[in-house]
């Protein structure tokens, strides 16, 4: 039981990692119905202003003294660099060729993921870089089970900003005008909403959430790398795609549910088929759901 | 006309002091082989690394004989089999003399098949594969140590130095990895240590906590680690401390590098790591790491057996005075003289020996800890 219980844990923390990154995928989708495959590298550029800042603190000895507002900075510094990176690459890669056919897109988003991951090979060199991951040891011990902080603290940020992220597409007039322009792009701008701005945004929020998962995975693994973006870029997308595609709730399941299913499989059967699991999952749900768990059978154009 | 041939005529002098070079300066191309991208990217560096510093010692001695520089063609193998045959055969194009490289295994084997056919010289300083010598290939050299030898000295370790009982042996599939532990699961039934659990990760995994609350379960006195590259091995020993595992961790020779401990910090001490016995009071040790460290910082687990590998390479090509694989062969068969990572003589297979040791990390750096022969050293 307690063997199961902290595999449970393992599978929260994963699965809210994976949520967190999938958001931007479903974000972007739902708004130009671009599957971004450079998101992952904007996961893995959060990851490494994560850890620039941090040693830029940790180098005037603020680290010791309040470590956790140190991180929440570097959070806020991190979240706001990376939204302003994706809001540039949308407009030099993808609003130029916004009119033209979606796989012309696709292949600029290849392409810039390549791009950007060489770019981090080339300024941050090949090597693992480490973080300072610990100032935030520790945790609750209830026998054999170990919740370490790292743990409550990516469980609670991915909480915190999926509310706040429901809140802000569901509750707000800028959340209204995202969904108005996932629906009818040409219909909201004749209602004097910006659909570029629009679109933008919803880059930069996307971006934002992965730059804060960048910063989580580098503390909770010990260390972050250039190629980092990759893996758990495909695993973000399949979690997107098996939650439906363009739902943020489904997002967040999909997220959770491969996170869960890696875990388990791993744990109960055997390490080396880990990603198989999740993607026969993914398979799976597809054969009998191809819209996804939270997906509807309308037009693809939702938020 | 008379402004075309003045042209003509300029052009024509640019061009003389190209063909002269050609024409005269003859050049020694040895060619080295290992992972310059990708996950392995810094083991692949240090090879390179210390085949360039090799060639340094040999300038500095007066070059070879008869030729007026060395040159390197390092190839990137991405520790892909494809791409180190497609490497192997780039190199055979440049018509290389020999050959340092591969790193992983599982592209040395492949690579060396290959060169084989052209009979090019190739030593790996990195491959330890039990195969990469057991084809019987006549022109393969090993500098590092091998597989069937480390194995049974971890295990040999694990029992007397660490009295250990019961081990979780784990692995990434590689064929290093799994050559590894499929070795050391072999030596310890017949020493009789009971083999908890097994199982296997996947390479570029980041997520261990799984596998490592399985490993905690099961409580065995022994973590046996066999991971392809030091990367994900501090991933897993920080992971491991923050699970609370009570096991040793026990690692093998890709874990010797300064980046495991610069990554994994506190994680890593405590943790043991067999490895082939440098004496670094030697005075070609230290004239190696005075001349590496001052280019290429600090030392790599294989950068040391690279420079020896391309020493060696380049010293029986002087003395056999022909670049013929077969001269160069015998006169590698005749050396015998102190390298920096070891004494140097290689056995009618192309193996040059093992002396595998355990090393435990104590206070951010490797301390020699045991030897076979003395046990545990105070």
């Amino acid at each position: 039981m307690e063997y199961f219980i902290q595999q449970l844990i393992n599978g929260l923390t994963l699965g809210g990692l994976y949520a967190l990154i999938a958001l931007g995928y479903t974000m972007v989708y739902g708004v130009i119905q671009l599957i971004n495959f450079a998101h992952g590298e904007f996961f893995a550029a959060g990851g490494y202003v994560g850890v620039i800042v941090l040693n830029y603190f940790a180098g005037r000895g603020l680290m010791d003294s309040n470590p956790w507002l140190c991180l929440a900075a570097s959070l806020a510094l991190t979240m706001a660099y990376c939204a302003f990176l994706a809001m540039a690459v949308e407009k030099v890669a993808y609003k130029p060729l916004r009119h033209q056919s979606r796989l012309a897109v696709l292949l600029s988003a290849l392409g810039m993921s390549i791009f950007l991951q060489n770019a981090l090979m080339l300024t941050q060199g090949v090597f693992d870089k480490p973080y300072p991951g610990e100032k935030f040891s520790g945790g609750l011990v209830f026998g054999d089970i170990r919740i370490s902080v790292l743990q409550m603290m990516i469980v609670g940020l991915t909480i915190l900003l999926l509310v706040g992220l429901n809140l802000l597409v569901f509750k707000t007039r800028i959340g209204m005008a995202m969904r108005a322009t996932a629906q009818d792009k040409i219909m909201t701008s004749l209602v004097a909403i910006s659909s570029n701005r629009i679109i933008s945004l919803t880059f930069a929020i996307g971006s934002g959430l992965a730059a804060a998962a960048g910063i989580m995975v580098g503390l909770y693994y010990g260390s972050v790398r250039y190629d980092m973006g990759f893996v758990p870029g495909i695993k973000a997308f399949a979690a997107a795609v098996l939650g439906g595609i363009g739902n943020i709730t489904g997002a967040m399941l999909g997220g959770l549910i491969i996170g869960m299913v890696e875990i388990f499989g791993a744990g109960y059967i055997s390490g080396q088929y880990k990603d198989v699991f999740a993607f026969i999952i993914l398979i799976a749900v597809l054969y009998f759901k191809p819209t996804g768990i939270m997906g509807e059978n309308v037009d693809d154009t939702r938020v | 006309m008379k402004r075309k041939l003045l042209v003509a005529l300029v052009l024509g002098i640019m061009v003389v002091p190209f063909l002269m070079d050609t024409a005269t300066a003859k050049t020694l191309k040895l060619g080295s082989m290992g992972p310059l991208t990708g996950p392995y990217a810094a083991d692949g560096n240090d090879i390179k690394n210390g085949v360039l510093c090799a060639i340094d010692v040999i300038n500095d001695q007066g070059g070879v004989p008869g030729y007026d520089k060395i040159e390197l063609f390092p190839q990137d193998t991405a520790c892909d089999p494809k791409q180190a045959v497609a490497s192997a055969n780039k190199l055979i194009n440049l018509e290389v003399v020999g050959v340092i490289g591969a790193y992983c295994s599982s592209s040395t084997i492949p690579a060396s098949e290959t060169l084989a056919e052209e009979d090019i010289i190739m030593i790996t300083p990195a491959s330890t594969n039990e195969k990469v010598t057991d084809r019987g290939l006549p022109y393969m050299f090993r500098m590092c140590g091998r597989d069937d030898d480390q194995a049974p000295a971890a295990v040999k370790f694990m029992k007397e130095a660490l009295g250990a009982k019961t081990i979780f042996i784990l692995d990434d599939k590689t064929t290093y990895s799994q050559g590894l532990a499929d070795g050391v699961e072999k030596a310890c039934k017949e020493m009789g240590l009971t083999v908890l659990g097994r199982d296997h990760v996947n390479q570029g995994d980041k997520d261990f906590s799984a596998i490592l609350t399985m490993a905690r379960d099961k409580n065995a006195d022994v973590f046996y680690m066999s991971l392809q590259n030091h990367a994900s091995g501090s991933l897993m020993a920080i992971q491991a401390k923050r699970m609370g595992l009570k096991s040793k961790i026990i690692s093998q020779d890709a874990m010797f590098h300064p980046n495991f401990i610069s990554v994994a910090k506190d994680a890593a001490e405590g943790v043991y790591v067999t490895y082939g016995y440098t004496d670094k009071t030697t005075d070609a040790y230290k004239a190696y790491e005075k001349r590496f460290s001052a280019k290429y910082g600090q030392i790599g687990a294989y950068g040391t057996y690279a420079y020896d590998a391309a020493i060696a390479l380049m010293t029986a090509i002087k003395n056999a005075g022909s670049t013929d694989p077969a001269k160069i062969k015998a006169e590698m068969m005749k050396l015998d003289y102190d390298g920096a990572s070891k004494h140097v003589k290689f056995r009618p297979n192309g193996d040059s020996g093992s002396s595998y040791v355990a090393f435990k990390i104590d206070g951010g750096d490797y301390k020699l800890y045991w030897t076979p022969e003395k046990g545990i050293l105070k």
